[in-house]
């Protein structure tokens, strides 16, 4: 239903580039996360996708229609798309049973529509109130409500969950995408939280200075990582290279690039490749220790075990299932 | 899927294509209003190629020399009375305690409420022959001494102590934002606080001083009323000679063109300035606390921050209202009345009219989506700059223009012979204070209009709606406190505005500040005192409401 292709947009005249070439397609009714670091494009590239932007180079289609390209841009207004945006964007001077029915003037029943998305969110009774009486759960909630309204095709949240605490953010998370489920629209949302798209998405997109780095299902993202970025994206790594290979004694291809995740490490037990170290510092985090390892060899790393009480002397290892492979 | 190089993408090809697909009616129009703001303007460069008048080799011989030198005489003077009144004031108030400082804080402001042209009939009323500080003098019994001021002298004096605020308010707004820190840095490191108020703190002020003072110089190179009555040949009187006296609308045009040049190489020296300032910690420190001298030091201040603030304000008020009080009887009576009503219906038409200008600019701009448009928008606001005569003298170039024009077509076609219909007429004076005070309507809304996030009208048009009804449903009612201190600004300067309202008002309308031009043109000084309280009551109680509002806000 969405099919983007080569997008390339630059702000400053092509000297730099905030996307890049960038390509992928989307199906219908499924929800797509797109993570990456803050300044990787992924904002402008929903800001594209939406119509705010303009692109430089390369073409987006929704529905079959094309609607932006260098020689064509459908107007954002005539586009379809729901789009819930980092800080809300409330209408400060409205109530929130008018906020919701914006979108949907031309309704006949907007008020019942309208009282329905309100429901929809768990915000009935309150329709009369000001968005400035609201805690920013409430206001992401009516944000989505508000979009969702006109029942859009496409479903476009930027970083929804960012100006929210810890603890509000896993409950929000699952709320708004239980709701999302329900409605069964097709959703990109852009996050720098990976475990929120882990957790959620149906399909995600990586992207690195405008580029798009890997595109995979999440549990193929997390096993098959494309590049140590990647992986790291996803939780603490530790690169073995050659050094580390040696103290492991576990010679691998010298063509590919490895590495391992901090949690397939165990201390202690019986395991393929394993070597010593000693402990130089620990750290308790709560949820468990982080350690500081000298490995026999000289090498330092650092490890986090959910043990509590470590020796100062400890077995370190890993299973070849474990290893995650870069070729290129 | 094709692959495109990113060569492609800036190939001229590719660029034209775009510049086609952003090219929308939004653009257009941004570039319609900047154009027909520009009109005057580039109407007085066009009639420079025509030559000049008969008069010019004359002119040149004789008097340009005189205008250039007093003009560059009062640059000078002002400059430095308006940074000696403006700068030290503002940093009294700013940085210590003594009594009634609150008061005076705002005080210090309501100069700019009194025209130039009125504070000048005030001291030559009141250093005159039989004035009020020779019966002041009289009543303690000591000689008269009088001091001239119907010279250049007078003049930058009257200029300097009328506009100071300017310097005054961008000053202060360095001093009690920015200056915190870097005063109890330096007196930590055991430098005192004269001595780091000028090693420190004033070169690191010079970009916000200059910006005020840059405002005071148009001002001055503005002004005419003030120029004519004490006698002083300056750009604008000549002008206004040119024009009138000697009917040679040429030689006005270069004249004008000569002012225009000196006022944008002001401009480009401010950018300058400004461009070799490295920029300074952009963030907020204020002073933690006021210092509080002992009493006697305290009251020290006071008289010396009392000075600025008499001087532009209340002594000239004193006079007027002594005038007032004298003329009542005269002046008050019907057509008095029928005269303020229509002065205040022109400020008020105008005021709405720029401030829509202002505001179609700002949102045109905004919506059109070619970066050189959005920066093409921004000399929109370069009228402000432009002295008022020079302005008038654009609008009639071009208006008299279209009249020929239309006068031809009526009696070529239909034997009709017609008259003048824009010249002269109210609708080309509201043109030419739209152009000249567009910049006045165009910032507050401007900035008000920033405080919006953009992701609020962008949400709007993701909800279905278009650019104008975004604007209308949620734009328009988030900037209504810029729409309507936009509109109080405008109505404020339009109300004190002399110079382009003599040149360009229609022939049976009158103003306010045209009145008591008048009245003072026709030695009867004493006479223009009741209308010029008038502008300086209207123009004082909207400067106290508007502070209000903005604190409000």
């Amino acid at each position: 239903m969405l099919i983007v292709d080569s997008l390339s947009k630059s702000f400053d005249k092509g000297k730099s580039f905030a996307l890049k070439e960038v390509s992928f397609k989307l199906a219908q009714g499924d929800v797509c996360a797109i993570v990456g670091e803050s300044g990787s494009g992924k904002t402008t590239l929903v800001r594209l996708i939406a119509g705010l932007e303009r692109p430089d180079g390369g073409s987006i289609i929704l529905d079959g229609k094309e609607v932006s390209s260098i020689k064509k841009l459908v107007a954002p207004e005539k586009r379809n798309i729901g789009l819930v945006f980092q800080e809300y964007a409330l209408f400060p001077h409205f109530d929130l049973l008018k906020n919701v029915m914006y979108g949907i003037s031309k309704l006949k029943n907007k008020k019942a529509r309208a009282k329905e998305m309100l429901e929809l969110v768990g915000l009935s009774g309150m329709e009369h109130r000001y968005p400035h009486q609201l805690s920013g759960g409430q206001q992401q909630r009516v944000a989505l409500a508000r979009a969702l309204a006109p029942n859009p095709s496409l479903l476009i949240l930027d970083e929804p969950f960012s100006n929210l605490d810890a603890m509000l953010r896993m409950q929000l998370r699952s709320q708004v995408f239980e709701i999302i489920k329900k409605t069964g629209v097709t959703a990109i949302f852009v996050t720098h939280d990976t475990q929120d798209a882990l957790s959620v998405a149906d399909e995600i997109l990586i992207l690195q200075n405008g580029k798009i780095i890997q595109k995979d299902q999440p549990a193929n993202l997390y096993i098959k990582p494309s590049s140590i970025y990647v992986a790291s994206l996803f939780g603490n790594t530790i690169q073995l290279n050659k050094e580390m290979q040696t103290a492991f004694d576990c010679p691998l291809n010298p063509k590919c690039d490895h590495a391992i995740r901090n949690e397939n490490l165990s201390i202690n037990e019986e395991c393929e490749y394993v070597t010593h170290a000693r402990v130089l510092k620990k750290t308790f985090l709560g949820t468990g220790t982080q350690l500081l390892l000298k490995l026999d060899n000289g090498q330092k790393i650092s490890v986090v075990t959910k043990e509590r009480e470590v020796a100062d002397r400890i077995k370190i290892g890993f299973n070849s299932t474990d290893l995650l492979e870069f070729t290129g | 899927m094709k692959q495109a190089g990113s060569s492609d993408i800036f190939s001229l090809k590719a660029r034209l294509n775009r510049l086609k697909r952003d090219t929308n009616r939004w653009s257009v129009l941004t570039l319609a209003i900047v154009g027909f703001i520009a009109l005057p303007i580039i109407s007085i460069g066009v009639k420079l190629f025509a030559g000049p008048g008969e008069t010019w080799g004359h002119l040149v011989d004789n008097l340009l020399v005189d205008y250039i030198g007093n003009s560059f005489f009062l640059v000078f003077f002002c400059s430095l009375l308006v940074l000696l009144f403006g700068v030290s004031s503002a940093w009294l108030v700013s940085r210590f305690e003594f009594p009634f400082r609150k008061q005076l804080e705002w005080l210090l402001i309501l100069p700019l409420a009194i025209p130039s042209y009125i504070v000048a009939y005030a001291y030559a009323g009141i250093f005159d022959y039989g004035g009020s500080l020779e019966l002041l003098l009289r009543v303690f019994d000591i000689d008269f001494f009088r001091i001239d001021m119907m010279n250049k002298f007078g003049l930058a004096f009257v200029l300097s102590i009328s506009l100071f605020p300017y310097v005054y308010v961008s000053s202060r707004a360095f001093f009690l934002n920015q200056a915190g820190n870097l005063l109890e840095a330096s007196t930590m490191l055991g430098i005192g606080e004269f001595k780091s108020f000028f090693k420190l703190i004033l070169p690191l002020a010079r970009p916000a001083i200059i910006a005020g003072l840059i405002l005071v110089l148009m001002e001055v190179l503005n002004d005419y009323g003030a120029a004519q009555y004490f006698g002083v040949n300056t750009f604008t009187t000549g002008i206004f000679r040119a024009w009138f006296a000697l009917e040679e609308p040429e030689t006005a045009i270069y004249l004008s063109a000569l002012l225009i040049a000196i006022v944008f190489a002001l401009i480009l020296f401010e950018k300058w300035q400004r461009k070799n300032q490295q920029v300074a910690s952009q963030k907020a420190s204020k002073f933690s606390h006021r210092k509080e001298f002992r009493k006697p030091a305290q009251w020290l201040i006071f008289f010396v921050v009392l000075i600025p603030v008499s001087f532009g304000f209340f002594i000239p008020l004193a006079q007027l209202i002594y005038w007032a009080v004298l003329t009542a009887g005269n002046v008050f009576d019907f057509d008095f009345l029928l005269l303020s009503l229509q002065s205040f219906w022109i400020a008020f038409v105008t005021a709405v009219v720029t401030v829509i200008f202002a505001t179609l600019l700002i949102y045109f701009a905004k919506w059109s989506s070619i970066n050189t448009v959005k920066s093409i928008s921004k000399l929109g606001i370069l009228g402000y700059a432009i002295p008022g005569a020079v302005v008038a003298i654009g609008i009639m170039i071009p208006t008299l223009a279209l009249d020929k024009w239309i006068i031809g077509i009526m009696n070529d076609y239909f034997g009709i012979s017609a008259g003048l219909l824009i010249n002269g007429s109210l609708v080309a004076l509201v043109y030419a204070y739209a152009v000249r005070f567009l910049a006045v309507a165009y910032n507050p809304i401007e900035s008000t209009g920033l405080k919006v996030s953009k992701s609020i009208p962008d949400s709007s048009r993701m909800l279905g709606m278009g650019n104008f009804r975004t604007f209308l449903r949620v734009e328009f009612p988030l900037i209504k406190t810029g729409i309507l201190s936009a509109i109080i600004l405008v109505f404020i300067d339009v109300m004190k505005e002399l110079p382009l309202t003599l040149i360009l008002k229609p022939f049976h309308i009158n103003t306010l500040a045209v009145k008591a031009f008048e009245y003072a043109s026709d030695e009867m000084v004493m006479e223009a005192a009741i209308p010029s309280l008038f502008i300086i009551f209207t123009a004082a109680i909207p400067v106290i409401f508007l502070n209000r509002l903005l604190i409000k806000d």
